[in-house]
């Protein structure tokens, strides 16, 4: 089973899901080459050459960063050209723009949002959640020659070490790019928060004691890069506006990261946040219901931890 | 949905005497205004806790001779026969439902003025009474112990006829018993006063006569208050309280464990303002740890989570609740279903409370508009009848407690489609920015239940952010529209001491603002503020502790002889005016503004008009009266008026809460309850009459 | 002007499941229905640009079942013109949908498709993808922003992170719309009745190619031992903390 990764830089940074995805291809065992589709791929190369790669191949476009019907075109190309089993992309913004219409396009088998795989003999079993996470289930795909996944990121860890990868390049010929990059920009921060966007939800609860020391928390959160959020009690007593409410009176959340510093766990604030994608909870009480649903969890002052984090940040 | 495991243990069954109760949920002894003379109330009401799956649920204190007569405040009674039918009816329906039924066998001493028996009440000394000042007790000898002895235990076979199941000695509260334990009710030199064992004596005997009479067949509680934070005068822990459990521990089947005396009693029903659930654990947990027996007791417990733990902790062994049955009496029920988000929390207001002590009313709940409702209305907090014209759109402009309980009913009744609408961005209305008072952060516990309730009702739409005027209203759709805008604090002064404006008295100016303003509107004001307060009730004093914490300089101005007199029956007013005393708010009675400016107020005496006061101030704050916010209503019924909109397909028209008269949030939440019960009666604005427990007699059988 | 918004009903699974004999699907007893959130925020945008070209039309499209119906309706209390519904049987993956609503597009010829980034029960986020390599239209994905032009719209593409790509796409082109896009607005009553009459019209599918995925077995994810406790005092657990966002944060 050969396997093709697309590698997702932006701005001349290769994005850790590249890595993590070559960690995923050696549940697969096979042949593993990476895609480096850019303006200068020599200058990206270097970062995806780690143990597991076999081949680095160099797809020169002429677009400076990401535009879709390139890395579509590109990519179709490289697929023809190198007819892989497998073809891996990360689950993210970027390949939302080509990977979906690839697969139809070429009538590849297709999931997304994958974070298990394994091989069943000849078939590629992976493994995807259903009805908002809620269930999991282990999917084949007996219909198509070759199958197009989408990686979930932080699934897997990046792989590591030095590899020995050959290169090659794969001459690939544009024919229009209709979704052209114009420019970036930085979106500014807005008055009111929309916590149910945020990545990185730092989220207080009843153990802040008092509205004064709300505020040390919402700059501890700036600090990390966190957005604050908060558990009902704070809004019911005013200390917070509800816009910043977790739970099933609230907003319901999904972070990559939620940190739940003095939170309990009840029942209403946890239907909120318990699906988030890591779960670290600090709490001075060991039996906290919080601590069912966290990932990581501490015995532990929630002000003294904080303390420790301002130092670090 | 299936019961979490960690709440098992709350449904393990527990033995208590003779009796076994099949989990641990208890009703505790707790009044109603029905006793024993609204016998049909009373048993629906209790029976109500029984169905929600409370295994015990308790009479409310049950005099046991015409000389223990609280009136005008209700108790129930044993004194005769008839009482037996009247109780055994609620002790059957207990039965139906599994549950045990208790009766609080009560003698109060001069705490009971008895006022409809003109009897003449008996106590351990001869002081006039801390809770009802004009009445003396007569002072006990060794006779009267004997026949006051012999009515607890002719009370107690009255009880095991009726069918109950537990019986009490009471003493919490100051009651007899309790009486003769405490040296501030006890002078007596006798072998009944004096040292623990003659103070002891009374209520020891007392216990072991009821047991002797009815032990066999009927669990015997004893309930009794561990500290009267009195200090020497009172009961301690130490002293009285656990050499008591000790002494009497082998003939008691099981200890009600409460704390205070009678006239501070919130420290023992406490209010959420002051304290937070689960404030009596300590005192519980040290009974249990000299008694062999089961122990009980309450503490606001609404979260099972914290129920599990007094449990595991060896607090308790019996959870009781009083508050909490009553805004939700199947909460037992919903923790056993594993419908956590269905409890109705209590919120800790006391409004129940506070219909006792008024004296005469039926309780009322801010958070269950069904309480006290289950008999004379038929309504029953689960459970919702199809409306028969439930194919009809809604509209409710305005999410404010009416609004949200009326659309939550409504959408329980099946209506086709309820669309609830309102120019805020969110729920709740005047419960808002009323939580945010300091401590009153439970009462939002209001806005939360329902939202969630609204939430899973997929016929209710919440549509927030919306100011609809008359047009919108007209031609939104809806077949039944319902006005709920709320109300608002007069902005000019007007007042019901004077019944005029406050010459001067203007909310539109920097100087001058109303509670909202500050609350909703986060309006500024100076550093010396002036409340002027004619309400009552509690938002001038919120507003006074809150400013003052933020360091203001507060003067609370009342016409009234009293501040927050309101306060006196929800059991909040001894720890308010500690508080305001503390913050050093200066508290001014008998006074009305004259006339106010930027700058400064003048005053008058209410007894003396000529007595000026001046007030240098930055700012006056008007806490004069509410108002109903009726212009959307008036200008659809006079402007647009009702024939344009029935030619719109509305076909029924009327507004609840505060719009239409400014009320108790409890009110509120009564009246869009109401109306989305009977919106499908021949004229839903009109209550329905309800069943009145009265006797009515037949003129033709009456003696000349 | 006309806009396409391709529009899904998703399923609602609450804490309680079982699942169908063959273990490949949740049985349907256990699910509640609604419209998918991102497309209301795509109806809405499709009504404002209509509504600022002076003239045109909304048109929602959906596969699914007659119950399915009912979330177009939503749209179409919104404000959208008519509906068109493929049939469906249950379950189909994202490239077959998008097979059936090509179709659609195909005999509509829109200026602009909308589709949401992602439903909210299967979160495969390809549809609307799919869509667009199956009709070989320009497309952009995660759209927070729409300027239309001549010919050509400039649209933000927003990335991880607040970072916001600024895209010229051709038109007529597929466009997935992220939520917060704008704040889709609520139908009155009247607006809900009036869209019972409103037309949907119902058509059968065509060849749906072969399945993209099978679902083998679907299961309840196993519990986990519950959090894993971290060592030490504050200090420890402080710097732990900032590893565990550094790595999942990446």
């Amino acid at each position: 089973m050969s396997v093709l990764i697309v590698a997702e830089h932006r701005r001349g940074k290769v994005r850790p899901i590249t890595l993590e995805m070559v960690s995923a291809a050696k549940e697969l065992g096979d042949e593993t080459a990476v895609a480096v589709i850019a303006k200068d791929p020599a200058a990206i190369a270097d970062q995806v050459d780690v143990e597991g790669v076999n081949e680095i191949l160099y797809v020169k476009v002429d677009a400076e960063g990401f535009e879709n019907d390139v890395y579509r075109e590109a990519l179709e190309q490289v697929i023809s050209d190198r007819s892989p089993h497998v073809v891996l992309v990360g689950f993210s913004i970027d390949s939302m723009g080509f990977a979906p219409a690839l697969a139809a396009k070429l009538g590849l088998g297709f999931a997304s949002d994958v974070f298990a795989l394994r091989r069943d003999g000849d078939d590629l079993v992976a493994e995807r959640s259903f009805y908002g996470s809620k269930v999991n289930a282990e999917l084949d795909f007996p219909n198509t020659e070759r199958v197009l996944l989408m990686i979930r990121p932080t699934a897997w860890p990046p792989a590591e070490g030095d590899g020995a990868a050959v290169s090659a390049e794969v001459d690939v010929t544009i024919s229009a790019s209709r979704a052209r990059h114009v420019d970036f920009q930085e979106v500014a921060a807005s008055e009111d928060v929309d916590i149910t966007g945020a990545d990185f939800l730092l989220s207080v609860g009843r153990g802040v004691g008092e509205k004064e020391n709300v505020g040390q928390f919402e700059e501890l959160a700036d600090k990390m890069g966190a957005t604050l959020s908060v558990s009902r009690p704070l809004v019911d007593q005013g200390w917070m506006p509800s816009s910043r409410q977790v739970g099933q009176s609230g907003k319901t959340v999904k972070p990559k990261v939620y940190l739940a510093l003095g939170i309990s766990g009840a029942v209403q604030h946890l239907a909120g946040m318990k699906t988030s994608g890591t779960i670290i909870a600090i709490n001075t009480d060991p039996e906290a219901a919080i601590f069912n649903v966290a990932h990581y969890g501490a015995v532990a002052d929630l002000f003294e931890v904080a303390e420790e984090l301002e130092k670090l940040y | 949905m299936a019961r979490d495991p960690k709440y098992d243990i709350l449904f393990e069954p527990i033995q208590i005497g003779p009796k076994t109760m099949k989990n641990r949920f208890y009703q505790i002894p707790h009044c109603n205004g029905f006793g024993s003379e609204k016998p049909l109330n009373q048993a629906y009401f209790r029976a109500m806790k029984a169905e929600g799956g409370y295994a015990a649920v308790c009479t409310e204190y049950c005099s046991i001779h015409p000389e223990s007569d609280d009136t005008h405040r209700v108790s129930a009674r044993l004194w005769d026969d008839d009482d037996i039918k009247n109780l055994g009816l609620m002790c059957d329906m207990l039965h139906e439902h599994g549950a045990l039924a208790a009766a609080e066998l009560w003698y109060g001493g001069p705490h009971a003025p008895c006022m409809e028996t003109r009897c003449v009440p008996r106590a351990p000394s001869q002081i006039p009474s801390d809770f009802e000042h004009l009445t003396y007790p007569k002072e006990m000898d060794k006779d009267d112990i004997r026949e006051v002895q012999g009515f607890y235990v002719e009370a107690a076979k009255r009880a095991r006829e009726a069918g109950f199941d537990i019986v009490y000695v009471y003493g919490s509260h100051s009651y007899l018993p309790q009486q003769f334990l405490t040296p501030y009710y006890n002078r007596r030199t006798d072998e009944y006063g004096g040292s623990f064992e003659n103070r002891a004596r009374f209520w020891r005997e007392t216990i072991e006569q009821v047991k002797d009479a009815v032990g066999d067949d009927c669990a015997i509680a004893v309930r009794m208050s561990t500290d009267m934070f009195m200090g020497e005068a009172g009961t301690q822990l130490e002293r009285d309280c656990l050499p008591f459990v000790e002494l009497v521990d082998d003939i008691v089947d099981v200890w009600d464990i409460n704390v205070s005396g009678i006239s501070e009693w919130g420290e023992d029903a406490t209010p959420s303002r002051f304290y937070p659930s689960g404030r009596l654990l300590p005192w519980q947990k040290a009974v249990k740890g000299v008694s062999k027996k089961p122990v009980l007791g309450v503490g606001r417990f609404t979260s099972p989570d914290l129920m599990v733990e007094a449990i595991n902790d060896g607090a308790l062994d019996i959870i009781a609740t009083c508050r909490p049955s009553i805004s939700d009496p199947w909460l037992p029920r919903k923790i056993d279903e594993g419908r956590l988000d269905d409890i109705r929390e209590c919120i800790g207001c006391n409004i129940c409370i506070s219909r006792w002590e008024i004296g005469g009313p039926p309780l009322i709940c801010t958070q269950n508009a069904t309480a006290g409702e289950e008999y004379r209305r038929g309504w029953h907090p689960e459970r919702f009848e199809q409306a028969a014209n439930a194919d009809n759109d809604v509209l409710i402009v305005g999410a404010g407690p009416a609004g949200m309980e009326c659309a939550r009913v409504l959408g329980e009744r099946g209506m086709r489609r309820v669309h609830l609408v309102e120019g805020q961005d969110d729920m709740g209305g005047i419960m808002r920015w009323i939580p945010q008072f300091p401590g009153l952060g439970e009462w939002a516990r209001v806005v939360n239940y329902r939202k969630i309730q609204i939430d899973k009702l997929k016929n209710v739409e919440f549509i927030p952010n919306t100011r609809l005027d008359a047009e919108g209203v007209k031609t939104y759709g809806a077949e039944i529209v319902i006005v709920a805008t709320g109300g608002y604090w007069a902005t000019d002064g007007l007042n019901g001491c004077t019944h005029d404006t406050i010459p001067g008295a203007d909310a539109s100016q920097s100087w001058c603002a109303t509670p909202e303003q500050i609350m909703a509107e986060g309006k500024a004001v100076g550093d010396k503020v002036l409340i002027v307060d004619n309400d009552g009730y509690f938002t001038g004093v919120s507003l006074a502790e809150k400013l003052a914490e933020e360091g203001k300089q507060v003067t609370l101005m009342t016409h009234l002889g009293h501040i927050a007199p309101y306060m006196h029956f929800t059991l909040e007013a001894p720890n308010m005016h500690r508080k305001l005393h503390k913050l050093k708010v200066e508290i001014v009675t008998y006074q009305i503004p004259t006339q106010i400016s930027e700058g400064g107020v003048t005053s008058a005496h209410v007894y003396d008009e000529e007595h000026l006061t001046e007030w240098a101030v930055d700012s006056v704050v008007l806490v004069t009266q509410r108002r109903s916010n009726e212009a959307l209503y008036r200008e659809l019924k006079d402007s647009v008026g009702i024939d344009a909109l029935q030619s719109e397909g509305i076909s029924g028209f009327y507004r609840i809460g505060d719009c239409v008269a400014p009320r108790l949030v409890a009110d509120c939440i009564f009246d869009g309850h109401r109306l989305a019960r009977e919106i499908d009666s021949d004229n839903p604005e009109v209550p329905l009459p309800f069943k009145r427990e009265r006797h009515v007699i037949e003129r033709e059988a009456v003696p000349a | 002007m006309k806009v396409l918004v391709a529009v899904k009903q998703v399923a609602i699974l609450g804490d309680e499941v079982e699942f169908t004999e063959d273990d490949r699907d949740v049985d349907p007893d256990y699910l509640d229905y609604a419209l998918n959130e991102w497309d209301s925020y795509a109806t809405e945008e499709a009504l404002r640009l209509v509504e600022a070209a002076g003239s045109g039309e909304v048109v929602v499209i959906s596969v699914g079942d007659e119950d399915a119906e009912d979330s177009m309706r939503r749209c179409l209390a919104m404000g959208a013109d008519r509906g068109i519904r493929v049939e469906s049987v249950r379950t189909l993956d994202p490239i077959q949908v998008a097979r059936a609503l090509a179709e659609v597009v195909r005999s509509e010829s829109p200026d602009l498709v909308f589709a949401g980034v992602q439903s909210s029960d299967s979160v495969q986020a390809a549809t609307g993808g799919a869509l667009a390599g199956l009709l070989d239209m320009p497309l952009v994905a995660v759209v927070t922003k729409i300027e239309l032009g001549d010919g050509k719209a400039t649209v933000n593409r927003e990335l991880e992170g607040g970072l916001v790509d600024v895209v010229e796409v051709d038109t007529p082109a597929v466009i997935t719309i992220q939520t917060g896009i704008n704040e889709p607005r609520y139908a009155t009553l009247r607006a809900i009745k009036q869209a019972e009459d409103k037309e949907i019209d119902v058509r059968q599918p065509g060849d749906l190619g072969p399945q993209a995925q099978r679902v083998r077995r679907m299961f309840v994810p196993p519990k986990g031992e519950g959090a894993e406790m971290l060592d030490g005092g504050a200090a420890e657990v402080a710097q732990r903390i900032k590893e565990l966002v550094e790595e999942k944060m990446a």
